[in-house]
């Protein structure tokens, strides 16, 4: 067993750290967050540099050529600083999905430019339920044909260039590649508290043709599992770098902060607080790192990444607000960094699968007779 | 990165499988009450029994009749174990003592008494605790009087794990008075049965004895018996809790998976007003929620394991482990309380006992875990101080009332 990132996973954990240290700082979080567009294009164009943006992609085809390890590695660094943007609907969950479905045409049109960052894609899953089970899935569409509907919580769907849009033909789920200025599609943003940009996407009428198809007629869900488990650790991984983040900044605070003659941290009732912070985090970084592993060497992997979203769901979240309590009055402050962090985790426990999703695939991977 | 066992861990954790299907635990003689920690009711048949197959010993220096097998594999051992629920209950506090008499024991020491664990044949007690040194050890009162080739042990110890079972106490005593409140301190390895030693059976809230007090009256034993350098017993000590956190926690994870399963059937077997608990969608919930916990904690104890394995430095790891571990393990008992409900509280051996009445042992002995060893207050504490950089509470010193 080794637990240690291997050495270029460490030069790439660097390199990410002090990247994103200099050109993400709190206060560009911060402002991004309350931009309406919050997208930063020079930014993302050196993330692009750095090759990020085609980490899962294979070197052959203008990517960097990493594994999905490497890509959780460098999400956790992304969380860290609350980095907004579409890396992970876009390369991770849409590259996945280009990745395991696309034909040979759509990869080499979309994988280069997906590569260099110079097209951006989002999945459209989730409609009015709310709910992202795919048995929920319903928006019906004929292919080839036209079909109208809505799709809710789609992310970063005002930068994107495609849409890949979950819909039933004929009753089997599956996937389309839309072009984002398809007659017919329209974006509406939410208005979120974690500043994440989230559109409700209407389609009226919009015209979908049989080259439109990302992989089999009736075959998605068989493509959209290992994606979906792709963008879960994403998230983990953003709650993870997170939390980390929290910790570190709860306890500098707890050593500088005086009250009473002394640092607060130099009492019990902060010093454990300290404490179980570093359990919650290391806990969840374990499961994180130990599911990410797997998938990366192709194992079953859908109980690790169901436990380390559901676990890391609850402690990164209680690691956030008990920062806040750690923190005190400061942390209520909108110029606080703290807030911003705590809301991305928040929003990323919902993200594929919330808690209740994702204990229920627990449940059913230890054994428990059916529901 | 790398999650997996070597093939050389795989093949001995078969060979472990093996053995246990050959020699099936619950035929063993069972001579002390199972704690509930994981590493199941001491069974000295049991223990020579791991001795015979070489593996007490298998880490050990060759020198010292070992065969120097990597660290890991103890760890292989102890999981196949608690998942089995054998009953290793001595095993960690065992290979502790050999460690450290292999590190730094008298000749004497090595002589008389690694041959003896080897074998099966000697378990330890621990004796640091007092009446008035509990978190606070220093403040223990214990005494060893030097007399030329002797010292003279004269004290009280307590809450000395199956001390009335076990061969030897390690026997930690004030052997000078010093400036610095933390030296002048020494170990003793004192045979049980050394004239002057007394020691009593404490009756438990489970009903069984676990835990014993040991009346030291002028216990005359060798110098050759001081186990680690004289007056710096203390580091020694500390030394030797940080390796207790981890060694005497880390099959906590797989005994709570062993729990988890009979849970899991538990719920799928039992039915109310018609159906199976299994269905209950908080039922469910729980036990998905327990099992990533356990599954997290496995893990954080392997991360600490690789971290001694490559002589990592360490600063708060087995003290967060080690309360995650015991805080687990009353959630884990708690939650199997509340499952079994009415049948919860009957104990082994009851008439409609479910599960063979573990789940109400399990439920009062982990209450113990968050005490022992280091109260979960105490490591805590230790946690923020010695791993993040705390400062440490000022200490305000307050005679106690006699």
């Amino acid at each position: 067993m080794e637990f240690r990132p291997a050495p270029a996973q460490q030069i790439l954990i660097s390199t990410a750290r002090a990247f994103l240290r200099e050109h993400c700082p709190p206060e560009l979080a911060q402002r991004l967050a309350l931009d309406a567009h919050g997208f930063d294009e020079t930014l993302w164009r050196r993330m692009a540099e750095l090759g990020w943006p085609g980490l899962l992609i294979p070197l052959e085809v203008g990517g960097s050529g990493g594994s999905l390890l490497d890509v959780i590695l460098l999400t956790e660094e992304m969380g860290r600083t609350a980095l907004p943007g579409p890396f992970v609907p876009s390369a991770v969950v849409a590259t996945s999905l280009v990745l395991a479905a696309g034909s040979p045409a759509q990869q080499k049109r979309l994988l280069p430019a997906l590569a260099a960052g110079e097209r951006v894609a989002t999945l459209a899953l989730v409609e009015e339920s709310g709910s992202g089970e795919l048995d929920d899935i319903g928006l019906a569409c004929a292919v080839p044909g036209r079909f109208s509907g809505r799709k809710l919580f789609v992310r970063d769907a005002h930068v994107v260039n495609d849409l890949i849009v979950a819909v039933r033909v004929g009753g089997g789920l599956s996937l389309v590649l839309l072009p984002v200025d398809r007659p017919g599609i329209t974006r509406l943003p939410l208005e979120t508290i974690s500043g994440e940009k989230v559109f409700e996407v209407i389609f009226d009428s919009v015209e979908v043709r049989h080259d439109d198809c990302l992989g089999r007629l009736g075959g998605a869900a068989e493509v959209l599992a290992p994606a979906l488990q792709a963008g879960a650790l994403a998230r983990t991984a953003e709650m993870v770098g997170g939390a980390q983040r929290v910790l570190e900044l709860a306890v500098e605070h707890a050593k500088t902060r005086v009250q009473g003659g002394r640092p607060i941290g130099g009492y019990q009732a902060i010093q454990h607080a300290c404490a179980d912070l570093v359990r919650d985090v290391d806990a969840s970084r374990a499961l994180l790192h130990s599911a990410a592993w797997r998938m990366s060497e192709g194992r079953p992997a859908e109980a690790d990444v169901a436990m380390a979203k559901a676990y890391a769901s609850e402690a990164c979240l209680a690691v956030a607000r008990r920062g806040h309590q750690i923190f005190g009055a400061i942390s209520y402050c909108e110029e606080h960094p703290l807030h911003l962090i705590h809301k991305r985790i928040q929003a990323a426990t919902l993200e594929f699968g919330d808690s209740a999703h994702h204990l229920e695939t627990v449940a059913r991977t230890i054994g428990l007779a059916g529901a | 990165m790398d999650f997996d066992f070597t093939a050389g861990e795989r093949a001995f954790a078969e060979e472990v499988r093996g053995f246990l299907r050959a020699n099936p635990p619950e035929t063993f003689a069972i001579d002390g009450m199972d704690a509930g920690y994981g590493s199941g009711a001491n069974s000295r048949a049991f223990l020579r029994a791991l001795g015979a197959q070489g593996w007490l010993t298998m880490c050990w220096p060759k020198a010292h009749g070992g065969r120097e097998a990597p660290m890991f594999m103890k760890l292989v051992l102890m999981e196949e174990l608690a998942l089995a629920g054998a009953p290793f209950g001595p095993l960690a506090g065992v290979w502790q003592t050999a460690d450290a008499i292999i590190e730094y024991g008298t000749s004497r020491l090595r002589r008389e008494v690694l041959p003896a664990i080897a074998r099966g044949d000697a378990t330890f007690w621990q004796g640091y605790s007092e009446p008035d040194a509990g978190s606070d050890l220093l403040a223990l009162k214990t005494e060893a009087r030097r007399d030329g080739e002797y010292y003279v042990i004269r004290g009280h110890k307590i809450w000395s794990s199956h001390a009335g079972i076990a061969t030897h106490g390690l026997v930690f005593a004030r052997t000078s008075r010093e400036a610095r409140r933390s030296r002048g301190f020494s170990m003793f390895v004192v045979a049980n049965g050394t004239p002057g030693m007394d020691i009593r059976p404490i009756r438990s809230l489970t009903g069984e004895v676990y835990h014993h007090e040991v009346f030291l009256d002028d216990v005359r034993v060798s110098a050759e018996l001081m186990l680690g350098p004289e007056g710096d017993g203390f580091q020694a000590l500390l030394n030797g809790l940080d390796a207790d956190r981890f060694w005497g926690r880390f099959y906590k994870a797989p005994a709570l998976e062993r729990v988890l399963r009979q849970l899991v059937s538990y719920a799928n077997t039992t039915q109310v007003r018609g159906v199976p608990l299994a269905r209950d969608p908080g039922v469910r919930r729980r036990l998905a929620a327990i099992a990533a916990e356990i599954a997290a904690l496995r893990l954080v104890f392997y991360r600490t394991g690789c971290l001694i394995r490559d002589s990592a430095p360490l600063s708060y790891e087995t003290a967060m482990a080690k309360v995650y571990a015991d805080e687990t393990g009353q959630k884990l008992a708690r939650l199997g309380m509340d499952l079994l409900g009415v049948w919860g509280p009957l104990r082994e051996g009851s008439r409609w006992a479910k599960l063979g009445g573990q789940i109400s042992h399990l439920y009062l002995t982990t209450l113990g875990h968050t005490i022992a060893g280091g109260t979960a207050e105490i490591l805590r504490s230790s946690v923020a101080v010695r791993g993040l950089g705390l400062p440490a509470e000022p200490k305000v010193v307050v005679e106690a009332k006699r």
